[in-house]
């Protein structure tokens, strides 16, 4: 998708305290243009529904809350529409994504432009009520790790929690999250290699630790 | 260990080579030809397999603690999109 200028602010988007989940790894760079109204292409709603969860999940983190997270995917959402006749047929869920990546960035600017350079604590994935099960068979023992897990993640710096909370929670790929957070692929790659390296070694220091008591 | 652009894998990797994609081919990123590769060497590498299998558990445990997703607004975002079809964008924005 080509950047170009001009960017749409929808009416009724009032600000609001946004706990920037991404916001110390986001910069101001990216806008696009609005183009006209209505393709009306049939293909728009069976190729956008499924990928809705994912759109939300980064919303979310995006904005750190659930009423924004809604209003940017719906904004998202209008922009892909008007723009869908231009939009190339590959990697959808990564121009989707863009789109509201670019969106996010405009009215953070028009809004808080203080927060775009601040160091802003992140929400943690894994509170409280988000820690989700999966895998039964390997949940008893996975599960004593949770707090451990919790507290490594929340010891990473903004950087590898974005990573990690892009690819690993949020279920992206390198290319989609190297989109989100507008750097090369191979960035996506390293980052993701180190906080997991980190988290690792926490992990192996609890179960050293626990072999010698 | 570096993360650059990665180059094809010969047909009979080192330890150090798979090591360089190993996390890429766990997440799902590697070319079904890369994959393949990665996976023979992984059969007969005892030191490779234990590494990647302390890498999955790892990853598995950072996965746990993805987020339950609401599905509320799923739903209403869902009605969003028809609305958008059959109202035009105009009538949204």
């Amino acid at each position: 998708m080509g950047t170009t200028s001009d960017v749409r602010v929808f009416p009724g988007h009032e600000p609001c305290d946004h706990d920037l989940s991404l916001g110390t790894v986001l910069t101001v760079t990216g806008s696009f243009r609005v183009v006209a109204d209505d393709p009306t292409d049939p293909r728009f709603r069976d190729q956008v529904l499924p990928e809705l969860p994912v759109l939300y999940r980064v919303a979310r983190r995006l904005t750190g809350s659930a009423a924004d997270a809604e209003d940017l995917v719906q904004d998202t959402l209008l922009k892909a529409y008007r723009a869908f006749d231009r939009f190339d047929g590959r990697h959808l869920r990564a121009w989707l994504l863009t789109i509201m990546r670019n969106h996010h960035r405009n009215q953070l600017r028009k809004r808080r432009p203080d927060l775009l350079e601040d160091e802003v604590a992140q929400r943690l994935p894994g509170h409280g009520r988000d820690a989700r099960v999966d895998g039964v068979d390997e949940h008893a023992f996975h599960a004593d790790f949770d707090p451990l897990v919790r507290s490594a993640l929340s010891s990473l710096s903004a950087k590898h929690r974005a990573v990690i909370a892009l690819v690993d929670l949020d279920g992206l790929t390198y290319r989609e999250a190297a989109e989100v957070l507008t750097v090369p692929v191979g960035t996506v790659m390293s980052r993701l290699h180190r906080a997991r390296a980190k988290v690792r070694a926490q992990l192996e220091a609890h179960l050293d630790a626990e072999d010698v008591t | 260990m570096r993360r650059r652009p990665q180059l094809p894998l010969p047909p009979e990797p080192d330890c150090h080579q798979v090591g360089a994609v190993l996390q890429s081919y766990l997440d799902g990123e590697l070319g079904p030809e890369d994959a393949g590769i990665v996976a023979a060497h992984l059969e007969h590498c005892e030191r490779c397999e234990i590494e990647s299998e302390t890498i999955t558990k790892v990853i598995s445990v950072i996965r746990r603690q993805r987020p339950d997703l609401d599905p509320e607004p799923i739903e209403r975002l869902r009605g969003f999109v028809d609305q958008l079809e059959r109202r035009g964008p105009d009538a949204l924005s």
